[in-house]
């Protein structure tokens, strides 16, 4: 059964199928991430939400090809960029991409940049390893990208050292270190986590200005609905390793379908009466080693019938909403597959 | 007022920084020039940026750094000038839960040891009765009999936080200044804990004071809140005041950054220029004239006063200033 859907009709930059990453433990391997589905164009913005645990940020590595050798490793499927496989890419040749055609920025600023170089000097290795640039042309280049991103006096900037500067400074040195490759895909884990909300704020804005004048597209990972309604086109909702639903963004919160989805949006604060008892999803995140049998949520949900606890769930989809519960399948197989002929609904996605 | 808990009166803490033998010390204002109320029973909420003072403040109402100066004054008598004994007998009353779940439960003790200490130290009940105590205590806070032999890593960041709550309450104090509580949690684990606060509060009679950075969590728990600053207090006021009606250009910034909670609501966003300057040097006149868009010619050299407003809220800004 094919389950990629496809949100857009524009042509896909990164094409995710059928994704397991695995990590070894002393004995055997872990699944830490199964059958992940993903398609994201050119110019669009895609959130990846989870708690922890959920497998996110792994997901990201692995596109990175940044995970732990030889612990983590893709046990199965494949990642495409451009239409190009990445995912069995020699480190060289890994290497050639990163920088280059996939940028990330990482969650903290302030363990990300070497203490010891100058702004400069680190803002120069994705240029002298990419460009052919003399020295002067570099200096140029980087004072131009940092204030086009809102660095005042970046002639001064350059030469400071990262303890010279403040956090959300420091988010937006990092940035422009993942811009200077002019990448066609920026990957940004927790980019405002370690920030206040004011300067959530100005990163945020900052990621949406790039988005929209470069047409980079982006994959951001939060566990932060609100980040994600923020600048997010589609979204896909990870728990346990798995994406349980995966729509455009204004879906997902007019619409939400997984029981786990629903839970998540009700539980934000502002959703409930003031001093009233927040809804709220009992129990815990599952550790990898014991997830229950079925579907990963079920031990969770309150809507669990025999058949979460016996069987995993299949992904469901109508074209522009795929959702991977028992509460969605109709007639268990047949009946989902057919649905899932009829693409070629276009949707329109915020421009 | 009868009802009034806990009244902090122009609280400063200052740490000296070293700048070298010969060289004068200079002076970081954490806190400065704090005053608030709060009231028996109701949520009193601090909120504000990192560095703001808001943890400091928690944690120099309890003493755990000494005050520079002011006084705290809890259910009348002043606090700030017992001995180290008599404070850690005053502690009884008054109760802390930390941020970091992680960091602030021994891990060489078993859950047991941890609940039963702060009564053994207080020398309240005999061993029998402490530990039934802490049975009891462990099942209010939704865990079971059964985990009391063990030790803090066998639990999850949700589950370690409501050891932390535990301890606190198992003394039955009167207040509980809850720094930062859910914010290193999951967002589903997030709203479980934030409903134990509440349950609790309402069963044990509690007063809180609720620091936290996460305005939506804030909105939702607390009666009354002050927004700091730079280390002085720039707005204080009812909940629903506050939320529907910022005064204070630096809280009206705040709300407006907060994340919207769905994609079709309207961005009206005030975003702040440039950095929360440095504490060591903060800037003259109000704090935030930096940073501010109304920023006017005596913002620079005069430092507003907290003026209490016609509906009861209070205010440091000029723009509000009645002359």
């Amino acid at each position: 059964m094919k389950e990629g859907i496809q949100l857009s009709t524009l042509k896909p930059l990164l094409e995710i199928r059928n994704l397991d990453v695995s990590f070894r433990t002393q004995d055997s391997s872990l699944r830490i991430v199964h059958g992940l589905n993903l398609t994201l164009a050119q110019g669009e913005t895609i959130g990846i939400v989870g708690e922890s645990g959920s497998g996110k940020s792994v997901t990201s590595l692995a596109i990175m090809g940044l995970l732990p050798k030889p612990t983590g490793f893709i046990s199965n499927g494949e990642i495409l960029l451009d239409g190009r496989k990445i995912s069995d890419l020699k480190e060289k040749e890994m290497r050639e991409l990163r920088g280059n055609d996939i940028s990330m920025i990482f969650q903290e600023p302030m363990t990300s940049l070497n203490p010891v170089f100058t702004i400069g000097d680190q803002l120069s290795e994705p240029l002298k390893r990419h460009k052919k640039m003399s020295r002067k042309e570099r200096r140029t280049r980087i004072i131009d990208m940092l204030r086009t991103l809102g660095i005042s006096r970046p002639e001064k900037i350059i030469d400071e050292y990262p303890h010279q500067l403040s956090g959300g400074m420091r988010q937006r040195i990092m940035i422009s270190l993942a811009m200077l490759g002019e990448p066609k895909l920026l990957i940004a884990d927790e980019p405002t986590t370690a920030l206040d909300v004011t300067i959530q704020a100005q990163i945020l804005d900052l990621i949406r200005t790039i988005n929209k004048q470069k047409n980079t597209s982006v994959m951001l990972i939060t566990h932060d609905l609100g980040v994600v309604a923020e600048i997010c086109d589609k979204v896909a909702v990870m728990y346990a390793g798995e994406i349980v639903e995966y729509t455009d963004v204004r879906t997902l919160f007019d619409k939400p379908l997984h029981p786990y989805t629903q839970g998540l949006i009700a539980s934000m604060p502002n959703m409930n009466e003031r001093k009233g008892e927040l809804y709220s999803i009992a129990g815990n995140v599952p550790r990898p080693t014991d997830l229950p049998k079925g579907c990963h949520f079920s031990t969770r949900c309150m809507y669990a019938m025999d058949c979460c606890h016996e069987e995993a769930p299949p992904t469901t989809s109508n074209g522009c909403h795929s959702v991977r519960c028992w509460l969605h399948v109709d007639q268990p197989e047949g009946h989902s597959v057919e649905i899932e002929e009829e693409k070629n609904v276009q949707y329109a996605v915020r421009s | 007022m009868s009802n009034t808990l806990l009244e902090v009166k122009r609280l400063k803490k200052h740490f000296a920084i070293n700048n070298g033998l010969f060289k004068d010390k200079s002076y970081v204002k954490a806190v400065d020039n704090v005053s608030f109320s709060v009231m028996k029973g109701e949520t009193f909420g601090i909120v504000g940026e990192s560095g703001c003072g808001k943890s400091t403040t928690g944690r120099t109402i309890l003493r755990l750094n000494e005050l520079t100066s002011g006084e705290v004054l809890f259910d009348g008598q002043d606090i700030s000038t017992l001995s180290y004994e008599d404070m850690r007998k005053a502690r009884r009353k008054l109760q802390m839960v930390f941020q970091d779940p992680y960091a602030s439960l021994n891990p060489k003790k078993t859950i047991r040891q941890i609940l039963t200490e702060p009564l053994r130290v207080h020398g309240l009940f005999t061993k029998k009765e402490r530990e039934e105590k802490a049975a009891e205590i462990i099942e209010i806070v939704g865990l079971h009999v059964s985990h009391l032999d063990r030790y803090p890593h066998e639990f999850s960041g949700g589950q370690r936080q409501r050891i932390g709550i535990a301890r606190a309450v198992i003394l039955q104090p009167d207040l509980i200044i809850a720094d930062e509580p859910v914010s290193a949690l999951d967002v589903s684990i997030q709203s479980q804990v934030i409903n134990l606060l509440l349950r609790l509060q309402m069963d044990f009679n509690l007063t809180y004071i609720f620091i936290s950075h996460d305005l939506g969590v804030v909105k939702h728990i607390t009666d009354r809140v002050a927004v700091m600053y730079l280390g002085r207090i720039v707005e204080l006021a009812k909940t629903e005041d506050l939320y529907d009606q910022p005064m204070h250009p630096y809280t009206q910034a705040l709300l407006s950054a907060e994340p919207i909670r769905h994609p079709d609501q309207k961005r009206d966003r005030i975003i702040l220029k440039g950095d929360v300057p440095s504490p060591v040097s903060p800037p003259s006149g109000c704090t935030f004239h930096t940073r501010c868009v109304s920023c006017m010619e005596i913002c620079k050299t005069e430092i507003p006063l907290l003026e209490i407003m016609e509906d009861g809220r209070s205010v440091a800004c000029h723009l509000y200033n009645k002359m």
